[in-house]
């Protein structure tokens, strides 16, 4: 790779006609990224035959200043501050023909407080550059300058803990199912059993709006029911994430609103709606006293393929700023996606005061969160009461453990699967405070605590040989190796 | 819910019936503490001597327990006496150290107070001044020294005699939890327990700490010069041998402490007499050196010789 | 019924061992741990009477058992909660809280609606026992 900046200057930079990205100023091996940067690192897989300096500093280009062909009006501007600056390209290991690239912004390049405005930049019109077969926008370097303009959770998970009165062990909740098709009455009965039975929190799920079958007023009025009811009948404060996702930013308020009537704590809104979306309810959350939990719909679409398209672990960054409060990221042992080392970078964006890097866990640089509030983490999908002590070593304790299938579809009842979850959990957090090995000792704690909660027999019974081991498709490049001692 | 309470069974291994004494004393380790008093103090013998009889004591308590032999809790509460400066806090480290090696404490750490700590100024100070002092002693050693101020008898509504009625509760009813070492002169500890003979049958462990005797307070101050660097040159040492048996004879001598102070004045008047001759190189060896000047400055001879004129 | 509060209250009531080595779990995270009392268990209640204050700098959790029986004592018929608060940033608050005794007879709460705006409910959580004056909420 060429070590040295070819960029042409002076006069000749600015002749009329093409020149390569790399000698126009978007290839500075030697710039040293200052501490207010945005600093993105893509992986890059150029044409056959494209030079991959080459592609890398036309990502920078493209992304930043550049256009096809020289233009004279970039001499109207302080030209050198705007252009990203590609100052790394690195062959990805074990993965002939894509580059990592390390690309510098300056911050004057983006809006204060707008994702909108930093990711129509980022990656705006790059990721269908001709010259590349593919793209991904693998981390981010957001500096603490920018940090700060954000407004960031609008609860985060100390006082979400506060409001909800409850510390020390994961929170439990599941979506109601079926995902399709139940009356508001029907509805409102899954959400009361749940709850009475002791989960903390049920969902809607991501495309639960306002259907034929269920209007969402109906929704929200048969919910809240059962919320209130289940709050009686246990002492403790319950939720239920009424999904106010709808067709345009009024109707999204309206129901918003009509949540906040009706006392419930939480509400929840899809990825699909689109990041200025995501941040207007953020701050309607704060301004009310909501929670606003996250789901990532949609977001397989470019975040699973390790070529092309944009990590989660960026869009988990994304929403930390935007200010949502619960995010789907990943369960490592359910259904969905998500390899352990990957997820736990997933985990440690959303909760972490600072992210040192991290390369096992694909974090690539150290991210400064400068005290924005923690974003809870949720994981959902395909997990049970018999991987208890496996979540809880995976994710630990500021987590919603999500057990849709594991909650109703119990042989003995919507309740007797809540109580079998909240049962399991209690004991393994339990034996992990006495000092216990309860990862190993797992499925021992689980026995004994079924001793005394047939619920909990009959859940281990039912689901002992569920598991979901695919081989992963977005796992880290970098696995960590014993070095010798020098 | 559908659980009923349950009593877990508590995991108390059976007893045995033999023990592998070699294995079971290294198990514990208190070789090593027991080498560290001796490394760390210079003479003490009797005190030497009192600690391991106590070790080797508790050693068996220990396997007696594991025999299920053991009825009850024992008494592990004791008394250090003898003049200041004789080893008694730092001895009461290595204690705690012993006792948790054994079990016979959870934690091991080492609370060290007076009576200022425990006893309030007024009515209702008291009480949560000596519990708080003694929720931070849990799992460790309460070390109460001059433990005699807590008694004033003098006084009829001295406060001290409420902090004694807890403490003597908690020695009692929670001697699991515990140990306190009540620490002081002999003669005064001794006219102390006269009057709360509730202390005199809750201490089962009295060690006497003798005053150090000249060659040993030398011993000791050359173990401090080298901890820090320094070194006597021959003539400093002789005026230092004098200087200690001096300074004995003359008021408010606290042994190995007072040692300490001397030896600090002496660095100090060190320092000033290397610094009052700028213009030359150091060496180590400079820097390193007390002579015999650094010792004979001090005060004590001169009131020494005023007493013996 | 059964308040379900707090991070325990699912298992069997807690025996004093078990909670002991709670306790020692905070001290050892280096928490100080709080012991409050209620007779009020409103889910929304979040200002319990404080048994003293919270304890800082503790090694050993035979000082706070030592105290939870002496709240017992007193106030054997209310609830009474244990929990574990850590300073450290980007916390400064709870880290656990459980429930260590309660009332023999739990009578729970009224839910009471009020019909408002049409479909709409207005709902009012009340504890049963706050009806009496506090101190003889449990037939003590």
């Amino acid at each position: 790779m060429n070590m040295q900046s070819i960029t042409v200057r002076g006069k000749d930079r600015y002749k009329s006609g093409v020149m390569e990205y790399k000698r126009m100023g978007y290839w500075e091996p030697n710039y040293e990224p200052k501490d207010t940067d945005v600093i993105a690192l893509f992986r890059v897989t150029p044409q056959d035959g494209v030079d991959p300096t080459e592609a890398c500093a036309a990502v920078a280009g493209e992304s930043s200043t550049a256009t096809w062909t020289v233009v004279w009006t970039d001499r109207l501007t302080a030209a050198e501050k705007y252009r990203a600056k590609c100052y790394r390209v690195d062959p990805v290991p074990g993965s002939p023909g894509s580059y990592f690239a390390y690309i510098a912004y300056d911050l004057d390049l983006f809006e204060p407080g707008s994702i909108a405005n930093l990711t129509a930049s980022i990656i705006g019109n790059v990721f269908g550059f001709k010259p590349l077969k593919a793209l991904r926008l693998e981390d981010m370097r957001l500096p603490v300058a920018y940090v700060k303009t954000f407004q960031g959770p609008a609860t985060g998970i100390v006082v979400e803990r506060e409001r909800l009165d409850k510390f020390g062990r994961p929170l439990l909740g599941a979506t109601v199912k079926p995902k399709l098709g139940l009356s508001g009455r029907n509805y409102g009965r899954v959400v009361y059993e749940a709850l009475k039975g002791g989960l903390d929190f049920c969902k809607d799920d991501e495309n639960i709006n306002s259907q034929p079958f269920m209007h969402w007023r109906d929704r929200f009025l048969y919910c809240m029911e059962g919320v209130n009811r289940a709050q009686a009948a246990t002492g403790e404060v319950k939720g239920t994430y009424l999904n106010v996702t709808a067709a345009t930013m009024e109707d999204m308020y309206e129901r918003a609103e009509f949540a906040k009537q009706l006392g419930s704590v939480i509400i929840m809104i899809d990825l699909v709606i689109g990041y200025t979306a995501i941040q207007s309810m953020a701050k309607w959350a704060r301004r009310n006293d909501m929670i606003l939990h996250l789901h990532r719909a949609g977001h397989s679409t470019y975040t699973r393929q390790r070529l092309h398209g944009v990590s989660f672990r960026v869009i988990a960054k994304w929403m930390r700023l935007a200010g949502v409060d619960h995010i789907h990221a990943g369960t490592v042992v359910g259904k969905l996606e998500g390899d352990p080392a990957t997820t736990r970078g997933y985990y440690d964006i959303c909760r972490e005061e600072f992210n040192p890097m991290t390369l096992e866990h694909g974090v690539f640089f150290d991210q400064q969160w400068a005290s924005l509030n923690k974003l809870m983490p949720v994981a959902s999908g395909g997990i049970h009461a018999g991987q208890m002590h496996q979540l809880l070593d995976h994710l630990g304790e500021d987590v919603v453990l999500q057990f849709g299938g594991g909650t109703i579809g119990h042989p003995k009842g919507i309740q007797a699967g809540a109580t079998a979850n909240r049962v399991a959990l209690e004991a393994m957090i339990l034996a992990r405070n006495e000092g216990r090995d309860y990862v190993h000792e797992g499925p021992e704690i689980l026995a004994k605590a079924a001793q005394t909660c047939t619920p909990l027999r009959d859940a281990l019974e039912v689901w002992k040989d569920v598991t979901f081991n695919y081989e992963s498709t977005d796992s880290p490049d970098f696995a960590p190796t014993a070095t010798p001692a020098m | 819910m559908t659980q009923a309470a349950i009593q877990p069974v508590p995991d108390q291994p059976a007893p045995v019936s033999a023990i592998d004494l070699r294995k079971e004393f290294e198990a514990v380790d208190i070789a090593s503490v027991l080498a560290q008093l001796d490394r760390e103090l210079i003479g003490l013998v009797p005190v030497k001597t009192r600690i391991r009889e106590i070790a080797s004591l508790l050693l068996v308590e220990r396997i007696r327990q594991k025999m299920a032999l053991a009825t009850t809790f024992p008494t592990l509460h004791m008394s250090f006496t003898g003049n200041p400066g004789t080893g008694k806090t730092t001895v009461a480290m290595r204690m705690a150290g012993i006792l948790h090696r054994l079990g016979f404490v959870r934690r091991g750490h080492v609370i060290s107070v007076t009576r200022d700590d425990l006893v309030g100024q007024y009515i209702g100070h008291t009480a949560p001044k000596t519990k708080e002092i003694l929720k931070k002693a849990m799992g460790g050693v309460l070390f109460i020294d001059e433990a005699y101020y807590l008694y004033r008898p003098e006084n009829e509504r001295d406060y001290g005699q409420e902090a004694i009625e807890i403490l003597l509760q908690v020695m009692e009813s929670q001697r699991e939890d515990l140990v306190v070492i009540l620490a002081g002169y002999g003669d005064r500890m001794e006219k102390f327990f006269q009057s709360n003979p509730g202390f005199r049958s809750r201490i089962a462990h009295h060690i006497d700490f003798p005053d150090y005797a000249e060659s040993e307070l030398m011993a000791i101050a050359e173990l401090m010069l080298t901890e820090q660097n320094y070194r006597f040159s021959a003539e400093a040492r002789e005026a230092f041998i004098r200087y200690i048996a001096v300074r004995k004879t003359q008021p408010l001598f606290s042994n190995a402490r007072s040692i300490r102070n001397a030896l600090d004045r002496i660095r100090l008047r060190q320092a000033n007499r290397i610094v009052a001759k700028l213009d030359r190189t150091l060496t180590c060896d400079d820097v390193m050196s007390i002579e015999a000047g650094d010792v004979l400055a001090s005060r004590v001879f001169a009131e020494g010789a005023a007493k013996g004129a | 019924m059964r308040v379900t509060q707090g991070c325990f209250s699912f298992l069997p009531d807690l025996t004093d061992e078990q909670i002991t080595a709670q306790v020692q779990f905070c001290l050892d995270k280096g928490w100080a741990v709080n012991i409050e009392f209620t007779d009020d268990p409103h889910p929304r209640n979040t200002y319990w009477e404080m048994w003293g204050l919270p304890m800082f700098d503790l090694r050993d959790a035979a000082g706070i058992m030592k105290e939870l029986a002496d709240c017992r004592r007193v106030y054997g018929d209310r609830y009474i909660r244990l929990s574990g608060f850590d300073s450290s940033h980007g916390w400064e608050s709870v880290r656990i809280s459980f429930i260590v005794n309660r009332p023999k007879e739990e009578p729970g709460f009224r839910l009471e609606r009020q019909e408002v705006d049409g479909r709409s409910m207005r709902y009012t959580t009340k504890a049963y026992a706050v009806d009496r004056p506090e101190g003889e909420r449990y037939g003590a």
